[in-house]
């Protein structure tokens, strides 16, 4: 019985080696054809074009499509898409085909580190790409940025609608590795820019708002997160700066059952607010609970903000009347108060690709960023160097996101309108607008320094 | 060319020169493997099947903690339910060596990173030896006070270990005020593998330089087990795993002969993950989680229990369902007009596969012959019998197979 | 007791380290309750409701260990499904919110606890049946990882029905206090918690100290081949004890669900943190079990809600597994267990 077994595998591998030998003989070596090559399917849709002839060039985003962050990544592909077809697949002279790439796994159920390494290489390694629309996750982008800087051909341009860590553009003394971010571009060019207002932004808002309110000890929590820990790090150095007492700087445990003793501990604490640096999705509905159970309701005694990881009609959904009260921030101007090109963006796109369903704040980022990688490819003359010398060139003027530029390091100056400012929703059944702010330089100085 | 002939042998399938001609044709294919997959990716139907080089090199790193973890589980016996604990230690000591964390000093060694950079940057190569040897280290460590328990504790006890080692990464940002592994932002980027000038990440085969990397390490791997298999440490482990007190009353020693499996499945597990820190260019706590363990678990069972070939069969099987095959079939499924998505049910797929092939195949895909006359006959006595504890829980199960 | 202190005598040197480990620890909790007694006792009472909780889950672990040796992975697993399952009756199908009047909110938990009791007993011990059964004298390691695929499996089954969002019931169990002594507060909805499970641990407790079925099952316990031979149906046996482990984690999810958030994967780390306890308690004792669970619950209240040297929730898990790891190097037989063939 095993032996025949034996033979018969024996034969079966035989047969394969000689199969495969065959096909590598007989088929060796066909490119040319006018079609791109397209980035791997495992990862990436098929090649998304409706112009006429063929693409000439690939501009993929990489989001993760998997878990917590669906809703909103499905929005922002959405967006691009909306983007490229209003311009009919073209940017000047070049015809442009687009991928969305998942750089997240089911296992995981959020962005893989393993998966951003293996995108990025595909990226760098298919000469037709010549822009990258994403990432989302900013410790996704640490792996990504120096892969396409060394791509061939003098790298690949990077724009991110969602990274908020500070260090990946500047080095904020103190609040940085002193490597950062320079270990992230190891040509010494820079190939990376961002429309997203990075965490010390968003940290120097809430807790100008904070003082605003009249706190004066506040208690920061986080989810020990990339995101979570980014944002309640700098809101904490940003208090300090405003005179805001730091009574205690702890993490949530996202798989423990409760947190009642954590804020019974904070309640000793005396502390007038508590900041939740960190996702709706890591249990922060339970933590939401447990603080009303505890330190009683938000409108009380003891405040509750949150950032744009909370800023979500789920989070008032899942904490029902426990959100009442609590201030979440988000950048950008509220939705509701789009105005100009935002505006008109938004209701067609609602009601062309949503269904008539509320745009996502990060879709009028990805499709501010899709505009600005699709402008300087128009302008270049077709190679990876040119598109990231014009995006760094860019000067948008009213656009999506209001007007601003880059500096050298790639995040957005002279900024006016929605790409500086930030704003401050209040829960009661729904998001309300509690305030729309823009943070003091100063204050967003401290948030990111030690 | 003796140890080629004995380790034809071991594939024990009569004839030496058969299996020498089947090992040598696997490993041909696996060498021109880059070469010709672009042709393969152009058949018709299964072309979409066939894996990317990049994606080879995934499946090869899994693979070959998956042999690791087969020193232990299939040779020794021991359930090793936090293995992921050995990548993380891999992975980050590649993190610590070769990458510009530690930018208080600039010590540079036959690196690949440009001289004067802040960081310890020694070459890859022998931080993969390093890596070994420290995840060895931490093995025997987290073996020694435990190896002594029963089977189905130790399982916990490493299980333990697995779920501490995350969130020690997680939180080593200030050891005492030290900033040991960058916390939850991990550590990037790691420098690449290569010689003097020669990158591999800047070259333009960069996925095939790794691939053979790849290879290589795994063949070395799969020479070491076929080497320890017939050695007098493998004799050891089956023995221990079949009668442990049998085998302590013929003069094994329990505890040394435990721990080197320990040791031996740790060092490779270190390597891997000393090696795959590099090809992604980053270590990241949150790579490093239960399920992994029970994924390289997955792979043992699918294979065959102890089953050297079953174990490299089943770990690129599932390395690939997990790294391509499963988005490759939903994305075909989803074409078909089905609203399914199998990816997200990755691990029940793997739940299956472990209750399917315990219940109806439980030797696995290539059976390894004695675990198939253990499992047939049953053993004389429950693996990994506490003789420490001697007359204690397990007493009353004596006698019962 | 005797053997006790002569074992102490001719301690080891693991031994001391052991004693010495507890020692610390009641020295850091005497100087937290001086410092703070209100709030001790505050985080103590936090400690002993979940406490309670875990304990329910431990006890379908430690039964089930006791009668087949197995640690059941997919208990946790099956506890998680029980509890979403519970959700969809309670706000689906009975549709209590916080606007219910008493009578209906506690002919309605009654209910939901007869269905989803009755009902997960059943999966329970169809999972027996099916998974574990064929495997009963296959080598040892054999059903633990069919335990972990199942435990896979169920999750995923969870994860298909319930998608990846946590879910909750509205709070139709007053917040107010039941107590309030010198800033000593004790809320109603943690006394139903711990209404339910007191009187499931009697009901137990009566169930295998009188009744024939339990009886058959600590015979089974300590010897499965002589029960056999005394005419025991074992395999009927093994059904019940999983029947009842089923419906244990039944009730558990229904008052986990009444507490917390609850999702698909919330099985798995309350799993882990249960089989603790019953480890920590001498597995296969049932006692042991409650008590492993409340001291577990107690210590990770304390490590974060007390202010004086305490790591926080950045380590909660370390030590929670840590406890696990020193307990089965220093005492493998737990609190409670002890080092006789009888085992439990």
């Amino acid at each position: 019985m095993s032996l025949t077994l034996k033979s018969r595998g024996v034969y079966l591998i035989g047969l394969l080696v000689a199969a495969l030998a065959l096909v590598a003989a007989g088929c060796g070596g066909d490119d040319g054809g006018e079609a791109p090559e397209a980035l791997p399917s495992s990862s990436c849709t098929a090649i998304e074009y409706e112009g006429d002839g063929n693409p000439d060039y690939i501009v993929a985003s990489d989001l993760p499509l998997q878990g917590a962050s669906r809703t909103q990544t499905l929005q922002m592909n959405e967006a691009i898409r909306k983007v490229l077809t209003d311009r009919e697949f073209k940017a000047g002279d070049y015809n442009i085909g687009f991928q969305a790439c998942d750089d997240a796994t089911a296992q995981a159920g959020k962005w893989d580190s393993g998966k951003c390494s293996q995108n990025a290489n595909a990226y760098a390694a298919n000469d037709k790409v010549i822009g990258v629309i994403g990432t989302f996750n900013s410790g996704c982008a640490a792996i990504m940025i120096p892969v396409l800087n060394q791509a061939p051909d003098g790298g690949i341009a990077m724009m991110s609608p969602a990274n908020t860590y500070p260090c990946l553009t500047v080095n904020l003394p103190g609040g940085c590795d002193a490597t950062e971010p320079d270990k992230y571009y190891p040509t010494g060019e820079r190939n990376y820019a961002r429309v997203a207002p990075a965490d010390d932004y968003q940290g120097a808002a809430v807790a100008q708002y904070m003082k605003e309110l009249g706190v004066t000890k506040l208690y920061v929590l986080n989810d020990k997160e990339a995101y979570g820990l980014g944002v309640a790090t700098t809101t904490r150095k940003a208090a300090e700066h405003l005179g805001i007492e730091i009574a205690g700087f702890e993490a949530w445990d996202p798989k423990a059952a409760s947190y009642e003793s954590l804020f019974r501990k904070i309640e000793g604490t005396g502390a007038d607010a508590v900041f939740l640096g960190g996702l709706i999705d890591e249990n922060g509905a339970q933590v939401i609970k447990d603080k009303v159970a505890v330190l009683g309701p938000n409108d009380g005694d003891v405040k509750l903000f949150a950032p744009d990881g909370f800023t979500t009609q789920q989070t008032i959904d899942d904490a029902g009347p426990a959100s009442a009260g609590m201030y979440m921030s988000v950048a950008g101007v509220p939705v509701d108060e789009f105005s100009g090109v935002a505006k008109e963006f938004a209701d067609s796109f609602e009601a062309d690709y949503l269904n008539g369903a509320r745009i996502d704040p990060y879709a009028i980022y990805a499709a501010q960023g899709a505009q600005i990688v699709l402008d300087a490819i128009e302008n270049s003359d077709g190679t990876r160097t040119d598109v990231i010398a014009k995006m760094f060139e860019t000067e948008v003027t009213d656009g999506l996101l209001g007007s601003f530029s880059f500096n050298e390091n790639g995040d957005p100056q002279d900024a006016s309108g929605a790409v500086v400012g930030f704003t401050i929703y209040i829960a009661t059944d729904k998001l309300e607008t509690s305030k729309a702010l823009s943070p003091d330089p100063e204050v967003v100085k401290a948030a990111g320094a030690a | 060319m003796k140890s080629v002939s004995e380790l034809a042998g071991e594939v024990r399938s009569g004839g030496t020169g058969r299996t020498y001609a089947i090992v040598a044709a696997l490993v041909v294919l696996a060498v021109i493997y880059p070469e010709i997959v672009e042709s393969l990716q152009d058949l018709p139907l299964i072309g979409d099947f066939i894996p990317r080089t990049d994606s080879m090199v995934v499946m090869i790193v899994f693979t070959m903690m998956a042999v690791g973890l087969n020193v232990v589980v299939g040779y020794a016996g021991l359930l090793d339910l936090g293995y992921v604990a050995f990548y993380a230690a891999g992975a980050y000591t590649a993190g610590w060596l070769a990458s510009g964390h530690f930018e208080q000093v600039s010590f540079e060694f036959l690196s690949t990173a440009p001289a004067g950079a802040p960081g310890i940057h020694i070459s890859m190569w022998l931080v993969l030896i390093i890596a070994g040897v420290f995840t060895t280290i931490v093995g025997i460590l987290i073996g020694l006070p435990t190896l002594r328990l029963r089977g189905d504790y130790l399982a916990i006890v490493t299980l333990g270990f697995g779920e501490i080692v995350p969130q020690f990464v997680r939180n080593g940002d200030s050891i005492g005020g030290f900033d040991l592994t960058n916390g939850t932002f991990g550590i990037s980027p790691i420098d690449s593998m290569g010689v003097g000038d020669f990158v591999f990440r800047t070259e333009s085969n960069r996925a095939e330089l790794y691939y053979w990397t790849a290879v290589g390490l795994l063949l070395f791997t799969v020479f070491c087990c076929v080497r320890l298999q017939n050695s007098r440490l493998g004799r050891a482990w089956i023995a221990i795993r079949e009668d442990e007190t049998a085998a302590a009353a013929m003069g094994v020693p329990l505890m040394r002969t435990k721990t080197w499996s320990y040791a031996i499945g740790a060092f490779f597990g270190g390597v891997a993950g000393a090696f795959y820190a590099s090809f992604k260019s980053g270590a990241f706590p949150a790579d490093f989680f239960f399920n992994i363990s029970v994924f390289l678990l997955c792979m043992v069972i699918l294979g065959g229990i102890g089953s050297l070939w079953g174990v490299i069969l089943g770990g690129m099987i599932l390395g690939y369902l997990n790294i391509e095959g499963l988005a490759t079939i939903g994305s075909k499924i989803q074409e078909g007009g089905l609203d399914f998505d199998p990816t997200k049910y990755q691990f029940g797929i793997y739940g299956i596969i472990i209750v399917t092939m315990m219940l109806f195949r439980p030797t696995g895909l290539i059976p390894e012959r004695r675990h198939r006359i253990e499992m047939e006959e049953g053993v004389h006595d429950t693996p990994m019998y506490d003789v420490t504890h001697e007359g204690t829980l397990t007493d009353r199960d004596r006698g019962n197979d | 007791m005797a053997s006790a202190l002569a074992r102490l005598r001719a301690s080891s040197v693991t031994d001391k380290i052991g004693l010495s480990l507890v020692g610390l620890l009641i020295f850091w909790l005497a100087v937290n309750f001086v410092k703070d007694p209100t709030e001790f006792v505050n985080v103590g009472l936090i400690g002993l409701t979940n406490g309670s909780i875990y304990g329910v889950v431990a006890l379908g672990y430690t039964l089930v260990y006791g009668i087949l040796q197995l640690i059941n992975f997919a208990h946790g697993d099956v506890f998680a499904l029980s509890g979403l399952f519970a959700s969809t009756i309670i706000v689906s199908v009975l549709g209590l919110d916080t606007d219910s009047s008493v009578p209906v909110i506690v002919g309605g938990m009654l209910l939901t606890l007869v269905v989803v009791m009755s009902l997960f007993s059943i999966v329970n011990a169809t999972i027996e049946r099916v998974a574990y059964k064929p495997l009963r004298h296959a080598p040892r390691l054999a059903p633990l990882i069919t335990a972990i695929g199942v435990s896979f499996i169920v999750q995923n089954v969870a994860l298909a029905f319930y998608g990846v969002n946590f879910r909750s019931v509205p709070n139709f169990i007053p917040t107010s206090d039941v107590i309030d002594i010198g800033g000593i507060t004790y809320t109603w909805k943690k006394l139903t918690a711990i209404l339910i499970v007191v009187p499931l641990l009697l009901l137990l407790t009566w169930f295998v100290r009188t009744t024939r079925q339990g009886k058959a099952m600590r015979a089974v316990a300590q010897d499965r081949e002589a029960s056999a031979m005394m005419g025991i149906d074992v395999n009927r046996t093994i059904s019940v004890t999983f029947m009842i482990a089923g419906a244990l984690a039944g009730a558990a999810g229904i008052v986990y669900l009444l507490q917390f958030n609850m999702r698909y994967d919330t099985g798995f780390e309350l799993g882990l943190i249960a089989f603790t306890a019953a480890v920590l308690g001498g597995i296969g004792n049932l006692t042991g079990a409650v008590l492993g669970a409340i001291i577990i619950g107690l210590i990770q209240a304390f490590n974060e809600g007390l202010t004086w040297l305490a790591p926080g929730s950045d380590w909660t898990r370390t030590i929670v597994f840590g406890i696990l790891i020193l307990i089965l190097v220093f005492r493998p037989e737990g609190l409670l267990g002890e080092r006789t063939p009888e085992g439990a």
